[in-house]
């Protein structure tokens, strides 16, 4: 009993970085109809930020602070400097982030080398109940993502800015012409997806090491579960960052092992073929008046 | 027009020594690598350049090779294949098409070896491979004059042997510091081509050993959270967990491993105790390291730290496997000696002195091929006890493979 609760434990860490990254590809998505495959390095630059300023002496909590924003700064200056000009031919967008890919994991090679990278845990405590062991870092982790995704409800659901942000996923001309200022929510939304990235990538490294390619088995997930809750749809993409978490821990600890990565992705094509807009439902990005 | 003659003279004998590289290049004899210098076998990968790099660098520092009573300079020309096997065919075409070099060194892949082949072996280009998997095609057929494979020669150790040096070493260390004699052994091994293919020499090994292996627990290239895998490891209740076979995953790992308290002890296959200390990683538990061929961070090999501190002075970063770099630099420096001793670059004639040659080298003071062009030497293994001392010794390998 205490190995099948480990696992659940086990799934629902996976589930929480992989969630924060599904929740900045699905509102990037929702809105600027861009599919931005460089989220996955994003992520490793937030792991970097935070590297550079654990090893530079500052504290974890400092580190993640100058990660977000450094991530959200730099998604920023890509949205205003690349992204805005693909907007209305989403392909290119696609296209442009895969270039970005590359750019951004040669530049980081360039200047830190291509070796993995770590940080000392910041928290070190493990807690032993009935058999069952509980790092305190991982209860971290979850308890920041349940928070930020509480956050995000919030943002949403209940305030001015959610409702024209949902109002411009709706139907951006017509946003547009109620006085939403909907090029300036790409913006913001484009910030926002990249800065919780850069939380997950300081997140992550709290965690693991990391290299400048990791990036790319963390978006390939973090699209599946997008895609699995719904492209486009923030609650889908939580309640489908849990099942994969679960499904992950319980197939790497019960199944064939090997096949992990596969049974997620399988998941996703299932859900695809029965429900090509997701379980809970998506966008098939913004709709524009041609 | 007298002077339009003589501009147009002065120009074409100007643009004629320009263009006469040959006088330039004449006594330049290029050697290529291809590598993994991006992608996810990068650790390794970049070992492979700077260890030809500092053996080219020593060599010509020391007046270059004398080839036929002629002087000649080396060129290392190096191509990175970012991990894709695409890219180390196009690389290893234009090392050999384009470049016309005269030996190729890569890569650190099995698979990528074995494309390479296609091209480097009909182009009589010599081919070191530093993949301990070559046996199924190094063979006595392969590898004789006109055979498919003549100029190719696998530089790491077969890998039965590799993984029976590594597996007693392990185990040899870990005894006395558990207190006991382990007897319950699970592997955690990357699922691609090359884990699965080394994991079932080392399982063999280790059943050799006496060890009750209950189950290999396989996991996906690029994991990062291995606490599933790890959790089902703890269940079986292991002495130790062999992590098999990549540096970074395992890095990775063992902490994980540490939290959940998944063994009673660990093995770290290549992890240097290096890494080990400039991490500064601890563990309440033993845990044995293995290096390929000689650790860099701890050694019992008395010209390990010689070789390492100029490695790491011309700018190789310290890796997780910078040790890898020595299944590459003693094999310039073995090949250098083939050509000095055929007198020419003749790729026959290379191969006959490569068989004929005892190399001194850093990892072997005896550095020869089989007939069947592999090298065999001996394999190092560490073990840090829960205090933090680290003791190292080299492991030599069983003569034959074990009967599975």
């Amino acid at each position: 009993m205490d190995i099948f609760i480990q696992q659940i434990l086990n799934g629902l860490s996976i589930a929480s970085v992989i969630t924060l990254i599904a929740i900045g590809v699905t509102l990037i998505f929702g809105l600027t109809g861009i599919i931005n495959f460089a989220h996955g390095e994003f992520l490793m630059i937030g792991g970097i930020v935070t590297w550079l300023a654990v090893s530079a002496g500052l504290g974890f909590p400092l580190a993640v602070v100058l990660a977000i924003l450094a991530v959200g700064l730099m998604g920023y200056i890509l949205e205003r400097g690349l992204f805005r000009f693909t907007l209305e031919r989403p392909t290119n967008g696609f296209i442009v982030s895969l270039g970005l890919i590359v750019v951004l994991q040669h530049v980081v090679v360039l200047f830190w080398n291509p070796n993995q990278k770590s940080i000392p845990r910041p928290l070190t405590t493990v807690w032993e109940v009935g058999g069952v062991r509980i790092a305190s870092v991982r209860v971290m982790v979850i308890a920041i993502t349940i928070a930020v995704v509480a956050l995000s409800f919030r943002m949403i659901t209940a305030s001015r800015y959610g409702r024209a942000l949902r109002a411009s996923v709706e139907d951006r001309d017509t946003a547009a012409l109620m006085g939403i200022p909907v090029r300036r929510y790409i913006t913001g939304v484009f910030v926002l997806g990249s800065a919780l990235a850069g939380l997950g990538g300081a997140l992550l490294i709290a965690l693991f090491p990391i290299t400048p390619f990791t990036g790319g088995t963390m978006v390939m997930k973090g699209f599946a579960v997008a895609l699995i809750g719904g492209l486009g749809n923030i609650y889908g993409a939580v309640a489908a960052g849990l099942i994969l978490g679960i499904v992950e821990g319980f197939s790497a600890g019960y199944g064939f092992s090997q096949w992990t990565d596969a049974y997620s992705f399988a998941l996703m094509i299932l859900v695809l073929i029965v429900r090509p807009h997701g379980l809970f439902g998506g966008t098939s990005g913004p709709r524009m008046a041609s | 027009m007298k002077t339009v003659l003589k501009m147009g003279a002065s120009a074409a004998l100007c643009l004629g020594v320009l263009a006469h590289p040959a006088f330039a290049e004449d006594n330049i004899v290029k050697i290529g690598v291809v590598a993994a210098e991006s992608g996810s076998f990068v650790s390794a990968g970049h070992t492979l350049p700077a260890g030809v790099g500092l053996a080219v660098k020593q060599i010509n520092d020391a007046g270059g090779i004398n080839v036929g009573g002629k002087n000649y300079k080396l060129e290392m020309v190096k191509r990175d294949d970012r991990t894709d096997i695409a890219t180390a065919i196009a690389a290893t075409q234009e090392l050999v098409r384009d470049v016309k070099v005269q030996a190729i060194f890569g890569s650190e892949t099995h698979d990528f070896t074995l494309a390479m082949a296609k091209i480097t072996q009909p182009a009589k280009i010599i081919h070191f491979a530093g993949n301990s998997t070559l046996a199924k095609i190094l063979t006595p057929d392969s590898v004789k004059p006109g055979g498919e494979d003549h100029y190719l020669f696998q530089s790491e150790p077969q890998e039965f042997q590799r993984s029976g040096s590594t597996a007693r070493g392990v185990l040899t260390l870990l005894e006395p510091l558990l207190g006991y004699k382990p007897k319950k052994s699970v592997m955690i091994v990357g699922n691609d081509a090359t884990g699965q293919f080394l994991s079932s020499y080392y399982f063999k090994a280790l059943k050799a050993e006496g060890q009750d292996v209950p189950d290999i627990i396989f996991y996906p290239p690029d994991t990062t959270d291995f606490s599933p895998f790890l959790t089902r490891a703890k269940s079986l209740n292991p002495d130790i967990i062999h992590f098999w076979y990549n540096g970074d995953s395992t890095l990775t790992a063992l902490p994980q491993a540490l939290e959940l308290g998944a063994a009673k002890s660990y093995f770290l296959f290549g992890v240097d105790p290096g890494i080990w200390k400039e991490k500064q990683l601890s563990a309440d538990v033993p845990v044995a390291m293995s290096c390929v061929p000689v650790c860099w961070g701890e050694s019992s090999n008395p010209k390990a730290k010689a070789y390492f501190d100029a490695y790491f002075a011309a700018g190789a970063p310290h890796g997780v496997t910078s040790s890898v770099s020595l299944l590459y630099h003693d094999y310039v420096h073995f090949l250098a000696e083939a050509w000095e001793k055929a007198g020419s670059f003749d790729p026959d004639k290379t191969v006959e002195a490569l068989l004929t040659l005892h190399h001194q080298g850093v990892v072997s003071d005896d550095l020869t091929f089989n007939p069947t062009h592999q090298v065999t030497h001996a394999t190092e293994v560490c073990a840090a006890a829960p205090g933090g001392a680290i003791s190292c010794s080299m492991q030599q390998p069983p003569a034959e493979a074990p009967k599975s």
